[in-house]
């Protein structure tokens, strides 16, 4: 059988979260009570004019510079007319002719370790239409239209179709999500739908540079789902060329229970006119130099900045830079004397986990940047073992006090005092003999049970460095 | 009497005193009046009341202006089949009337009544709530006996909205300044290609007209305005695409007429606009909705031959002071116009203005067929809106001397 490779490209939607629509003053917020959020403009009344809003070029922007995208001086409305309820006024304002900006790129890892570059063809603006409701009134079905999210703005991202796997599709979502995120313009949630994802995918035989006929996938509600379903349809259409099927243009729906793609509908594509009440939108350099030097630093730089400044690897700092309350997080603990590979890794292996236990983020939690350093600084100091700060650091979120107070209301105050551990250390020889013939029959496990021993008896607060070698030198000596 | 009103406002009130107090105004049924009917003359809007006010309504009655009530109209505003404005003018039920022109509706409706009318600049006034049809060429007009009445309305209307984001930035103009008033020698160009497509008794009015306008201390000579015929193709190509997207709006499902017993969604839409929707209105639609999904090449071509008529008749203003048209042609009646074809020949003297974005004033008593005044119109460079107007007075005082 022949050896085939994918082709995708992927059309990703991404809901801005300005807080109003994009040529109205409603509020931006489809998810309250049906048909609240309306006005004659997003309604479509007569007599209406569309009022394009600067907060959505202004989040628009730092995406598309978010992205690597060169922003055009000028881009313009086009309407996509097409009919449908969902639709008020029979057009989608789009940028169809000149859109935001052209040729973007994000640098992904490829399956094989190494970076690959994927390519954005272009990131236009564009409307949201109303959201459809199909219920049943008695026998009778009827369609609802809720125009709360007619209007909202939102910007496609078009990617080339440079990705070859669904590794390619998964890690470029991902990116893209990360750096949209970090540019402040959007929360990109495939779950709630403020970002949705269709991929264009066809295959050809390897190492031959064909563009067959793609398809259209649609509905993929999280990220693992867009490698699921690009992963299906590659092997769909893999079988169907062996059994010598012609591939038609069209669109297919993600079945996330059943784990298959269906055919949905041809694929339509309507005109698109430049629309004569949006005056075209050109860019001055003074106002594009401002929205670059606003822009945050990206995770890419603060990944290699952390790196230099901090010593840490290139997993670590990842795992850090990937969320960018986690890495403003981290870079405020580092302002006290705390070692960078412990903060990292209380960060992100003690407090991120509790934090999603509880359905907290680190913004709103009661562990400040000075609280956690605080507690750090105690083990790092010896004074609280591991076991003893990972009780404290829970405890932190119930309460305000000083770290320092709870360490000393808590009793967990680790004990380095030789002597003291000494009549400890005495007491657990004398009551576990068996284990100490073990050990001097050289069973490696005596000492850690020994040890273990010793911690307990001393309430887990020895610490068990000096219990280690307080009982290494009294084994010796037996 | 009222026939020709499509609403009458049983208690007519301004919100506020100024420039227009005492004066009494109707409006076409495409302008929105708050609670009031705005059916635009159409099926499509059934029933549909006004939310708002218009920027033009809000801005006359803060200024002592009364609207009187809204006057029958064409379907959508697209022609003059059926319209009132010209009775209600020549039976002296309002001092001015303000309607839309697609193409030229308000100046034909001046001419047919024989007093002054006036489009501005493109961009003057704010068009939210104008139930428009065609964007990137209408525009309000505004018809009266009195050209200072015309004046004072428009710096009444004019000025930055920010609801309308096409807008010019430019401040608005000062419709009230004398400076426009005596002329001094005024330079008037007749496009030679417009004076070609006309009939030979048509060409003597006009001279004659022209000879008028002479009198008055105009000084006329011959300009050459190329490519004259294409605007009427240019605009019927791209303003029947823009309406037909301006009147997707008109599906049925939140306003307007909606069919009855409709199988789903596609056959309500079809039935719905199939029934709503009159031949005319129906036709250029139809048109419209050709060049969009099967022929858009010739759209865009239509743009580029736009530009290029524009910069043509730019160029020509920046020789002469105005550019001078009939408002109608003999041989073609915009009232009786029943195919796309019938409008566009009635209308297409008046149109380039349209198809420009050009301030033009139409001026009555001067190009005369016996007793039937053709109106005459005076094209004037882009923001020159103030200095036609200035004209306009000059020429009413003229006109009455020469009587």
């Amino acid at each position: 059988m022949m050896d085939y490779e994918a082709v995708i490209g992927l059309e990703i939607h991404v809901e801005l979260n300005c807080p109003t629509k994009m040529f109205c003053d409603c509020p931006n917020r489809p998810g309250d009570e049906p048909n609240k959020n309306t006005c004659p403009i997003c309604l479509w009344l007569p007599g209406a004019i569309p009022q394009f809003g600067y907060e959505a070029l202004e989040k628009a922007t730092l995406a598309c510079l978010a992205l690597n995208c060169e922003i055009q001086e000028k881009s313009a409305f086009d309407q996509k007319v097409y009919y449908y309820p969902d639709l008020p006024k029979g057009f989608q304002l789009s940028q169809a002719h000149y859109p935001l900006a052209r040729n973007g790129w994000l640098n992904i890892t490829g399956e094989d370790g190494q970076p690959r570059r994927l390519r954005i063809h272009h990131i236009h603006m564009e409307e949201d239409v109303a959201k459809l409701i199909h219920e049943m009134e008695g026998k009778t079905p009827v369609s609802l239209v809720d125009f709360n999210r007619a209007g909202a703005p939102l910007i496609e991202i078009v990617t080339e179709p440079d990705m070859r796997s669904p590794h390619d599709a998964m890690e470029f979502v991902r990116l893209l999500r990360t750096q949209i995120r970090y540019a402040g313009s959007s929360e990109c949630s495939l779950e709630s739908g403020t970002m949705r994802v269709d991929a264009n995918i066809s295959i050809r035989p390897k190492g031959t540079g064909q563009m067959n006929t793609k398809v259209e996938v649609k509905n993929m509600n999280s990220i693992r789902h867009v490698g699921d379903a690009v992963a299906y349809e590659i092997e769909r259409q893999k079988t169907c060329l062996a059994e010598g099927e012609e591939m038609t243009m069209h669109t297919r729906l993600w079945d996330p229970v059943k784990k298959v793609t269906t055919a949905m509908r041809g694929k339509f594509a309507g005109p698109c006119v430049p629309d004569p009440s949006v005056p075209p939108i050109v860019i001055s350099r003074e106002w594009l130099e401002d929205k670059i030097s606003s822009l945050p630093e990206m995770p890419a730089g603060k990944a290699e900045r952390f790196r230099e400044q901090f010593g840490l690897t290139e997993d670590e700092t990842s795992q850090l830079c990937t969320d960018k309350d986690t890495a403003d997080y981290f870079e405020q603990v580092m302002a006290f004397p705390v070692p960078a590979r412990t903060a990292t890794h209380w960060l992100t292996t003690q407090l991120m986990p509790l934090l999603r236990e509880r359905g907290e983020t680190l913004a709103v939690c009661g562990v400040t940047p000075s609280r956690f350093a605080d507690l750090l600084g105690f083990l790092d100091r010896n004074e609280v073992n591991a076991n003893s700060a990972k009780e404290i650091l829970a405890r932190l979120f119930e309460t305000d006090l000083p770290v320092k107070a709870v360490v000393d209301q808590g009793g967990f105050g680790q004990v380095s005092d030789a002597s003291e551990l000494e009549g400890i250390v005495a007491r657990i020889l004398e009551g576990n003999a068996p284990a100490v013939a073990d050990y001097h029959n050289g069973v490696s496990k005596a000492l850690g049970f020994l040890i273990g021993q010793a911690m307990q008896a001393s309430g887990g607060k020895a610490n068990p460095k000096i219990v280690r070698e307080l009982l290494l030198k009294r084994l010796s000596a037996i | 009497m009222s026939n020709h009103f499509f609403y009458l406002d049983s208690s007519p009130r301004a919100t506020g005193e100024g420039a227009l107090t005492g004066t009494r105004i109707a409006v076409q049924s495409n302008i929105s009046v708050r609670d009031w009917s705005t059916t635009a003359g159409s099926l499509a809007l059934e029933n549909y009341t006004a939310l708002e006010d218009a920027t033009v309504v809000e801005r006359i009655r803060s200024q002592g202006g009364v609207i009187v009530g809204s006057i029958r109209t064409s379907e959508l505003g697209f022609g003059l089949r059926d319209d009132g404005g010209e009775a209600v003018l020549r039976e002296d039920q309002t001092d001015a009337l303000i309607s839309t022109d697609f193409l030229g509706e308000s100046r034909i409706t001046a001419a047919d009544a024989g007093v002054f009318g006036f489009k501005p600049t493109y961009g003057v006034v704010s068009r939210f709530g104008l139930i428009g049809l065609i964007p990137s060429m209408e525009s309000y007009g505004v018809a009266s006996a009195s050209p200072r009445t015309i004046a004072a309305l428009m710096d009444g209307i004019s000025g930055p909205d920010k609801r309308d984001f096409s807008m010019s930035d430019r401040s608005k103009p000062d419709f009230l300044l004398k400076e426009g008033k005596t002329p001094g020698v005024v330079k008037a160009g007749v496009p030679a290609e417009a004076m070609a497509i006309l009939t030979d008794e048509e060409r003597q009015v006009y001279r004659e007209g022209l000879n008028k306008l002479s009198a008055c201390g105009v000084a006329v000579s011959e300009v050459s305005l190329p490519e004259f015929e294409l605007f009427s193709l240019v605009h019927n190509v791209v303003g029947s695409v823009e309406a037909s997207s301006s009147a997707g709006k008109y599906d049925g499902v939140r306003y307007g007429h909606r069919a009855q017993g409709t199988k789903n969604w596609n056959d309500m839409y079809l039935k719905s606009r199939g029934e709503a929707f009159g031949t005319l209105v129906k036709s250029y639609l139809f048109q419209g909705a050709y060049f969009q999904f099967e022929n858009y090449e010739i759209f865009e071509k239509a743009g580029r031959i736009r530009a290029r008529l524009v910069k043509g008749m730019n160029d020509l203003l920046d020789k002469v002071d105005v550019l001078v048209l009939p408002s109608k042609r003999m041989p073609f009646e915009a009232r009786r116009a029943e195919t796309v074809a019938d409008v566009y020949n009635a209308f297409s003297l008046t149109l380039p203005a349209n198809v420009a974005g050009l301030p033009v004033l139409q001026v009555p008593g001067f190009i005369m067929n016996g007793t039937q005044d053709l109106g005459m119109q005076l094209i004037g460079p882009a923001f020159g809106d103030a200095g036609l107007l200035g004209l306009a007075d000059h020429l009413s005082q003229c006109k009455g001397a020469n009587e």
